[in-house]
């Protein structure tokens, strides 16, 4: 049907003079060149996939920050292992971040930029990474974080860790990993729970299921409860 | 007045208080004995019947449900952690017992139920019975016709009685035999599962827990599936 509309389209249409043709042609080109610019920014974010130089070069980017193998980093600030993490986890997280429920200004930068299928991509490759601990925590306090992370504290209404986060803290689904956390990382992440996750009261999220558990533990058990998932694999 | 008299707080017999002095020698019994029943009372135990006031009750409440999930509508955690909501407060009681025992083995448990008190259990048991949101789901919803079959009629050729017979019609339970309804469905599926490798586990305290074994065990796996299923999604 489209085949002989065209046709008659044509020989209903007076033939173009030479002026009108050259019109036409530099519309043509000048159409040409505007749809190439716009239909470039949604094809950039694919691009930001497939082609080369687009998924490499983002991964090396985080990886300035959280290290080469993404076992994470004693930065300024401790800045958190990605290697072996839950994906449902760390796709959440950066949402969070974009969303402002998780306040850090610089996770923030990083994640606005970021399409679903990168932030897809990025995920599944820090999942395969798995780069030895950092370590460096005070090994005298692993036989209490043992005990707390694998028993809670029942008396002080402080669940085991390894209900959620597993025996060996390897996490699932949204829960994240904990093993080979940074200790310093962990520490400040339960220190400032309350102060840093679910900070948008009108759109309440998963970290509230920590906020009691993190409020129950002492600094002592804090640290304990640290440097025991900081060294396992 | 004798500069040696106390003073104790009292009732009047129409119920005012008032001030009575104590004996001297009464007071100086009255230290021992207090001694004394102190002593008792931490060796009895188990046995304290001290009620237990309302606040502990909600903070541990709130422990309960970082891991069984808001309103105890049960959890995926690390494991799959089952739907307390409108549980049968007797089941409820048993179980906690049944893990304090090791009758019912589970570390985690056993950790938790060994510092409650039986007037903690009891208020916690039924706070639980009272909460009723919604079931978690997400079975596959294909399964459920032949698990409201299994469930409504059982399965005469293995010898599996139907599952309403004890746990009633809407799964709601009855006493020491649980609700089901809006269970989770891979913890339904993993207990019946695993049955006889989670409980009974004490040969010479056997419980009530050997009625379900050989039902467990005639059930098969596809069955166990369907079952699950119809029961995670009634409310």
């Amino acid at each position: 049907m489209g085949l002989r509309f065209r046709r008659a389209w044509r020989m209903a249409r007076p033939p173009l003079d030479r002026t009108a043709r050259i019109v036409s042609v530099q519309l043509a080109l000048a159409t040409a060149i505007l749809t190439g610019i716009f239909a470039g920014a949604p094809r950039a974010q694919h691009m930001d996939m497939g082609s080369a130089g687009g998924l490499p070069a983002k991964i090396g980017y985080c990886k300035d920050c959280h290290g080469p193998a993404a076992q994470g980093y004693g930065g300024f600030f401790p800045i958190p292992r990605l290697a072996g993490q839950q994906t449902e986890y760390l796709e959440n997280q950066l949402r969070a971040f974009i969303e402002h429920r998780r306040t850090n200004n610089v996770m923030f930068n990083v994640a606005h930029t970021l399409s679903p299928a990168t932030i897809a991509a990025l995920a599944a490759h820090f999942r395969s990474l798995n780069p030895s601990p950092i370590g460096g925590a005070p090994k005298q306090l692993v036989s209490l974080g043992r005990k707390i992370f694998e028993d809670g504290v029942p008396d002080a209404n402080v669940a085991a860790c390894a209900a959620c986060h597993g025996p060996d803290a390897s996490g699932s689904g949204q829960i994240p990993r904990l093993a080979g956390q940074l200790y310093p990382y962990v520490i400040k992440e339960l220190v400032n729970w309350g102060k840093e996750r679910g900070q948008n009261p009108a759109k309440p999220d998963t970290s509230a299921i920590m906020s009691p558990v993190a409020h129950s533990l002492s600094k002592t058990q804090i640290d304990a409860v640290a440097a025991f998932v900081s060294y396992l694999k | 007045m004798d500069r040696n008299m106390r003073f104790a707080d009292a009732l009047s017999p129409n119920g005012q208080r008032e001030r009575r002095p104590m004996q001297v020698a009464q007071l100086k019994l009255a230290g021992p004995t207090v001694l004394l029943a102190v002593v008792l009372a931490t060796a009895a135990g188990a046995e304290d019947k001290s009620p237990v006031a309302k606040q502990d009750v909600q903070a541990k409440l709130a422990y309960c449900e970082v891991c069984h999930g808001v309103s105890a509508q049960g959890f995926h955690g690390y494991y799959p952690i089952p739907r307390l909501a409108g549980q049968q407060t007797e089941y409820l009681e048993n179980q906690l017992q049944a893990f304090v025992e090791h009758r019912r083995t589970n570390n985690i448990m056993f950790n938790v139920g060994h510092v409650l008190s039986p007037a903690m259990i009891a208020a916690l048991a039924a706070d639980f019975h009272d909460l009723n949101p919604k079931p978690l789901g997400g079975a596959p919803a294909e399964l459920v016709g032949a698990g409201k079959k299994i469930f409504e009629q059982g399965i005469s050729s293995t010898d599996v009685p139907a599952c309403s017979s004890c746990h009633g019609p809407e799964a709601k339970g009855d006493g020491a035999f649980p609700r089901l309804a809006g269970q989770l469905f891979d913890y339904v599926v993993s207990k019946l599962q695993n049955w006889d490798k989670e409980r009974g586990q004490n040969p010479a305290q056997p419980d009530a827990s050997a009625l379900m074994q050989p039902i467990a065990h005639n059930l098969t796996a596809a069955q166990i599936k369907a079952v699950a299923a119809y029961l995670s999604q009634l409310e």
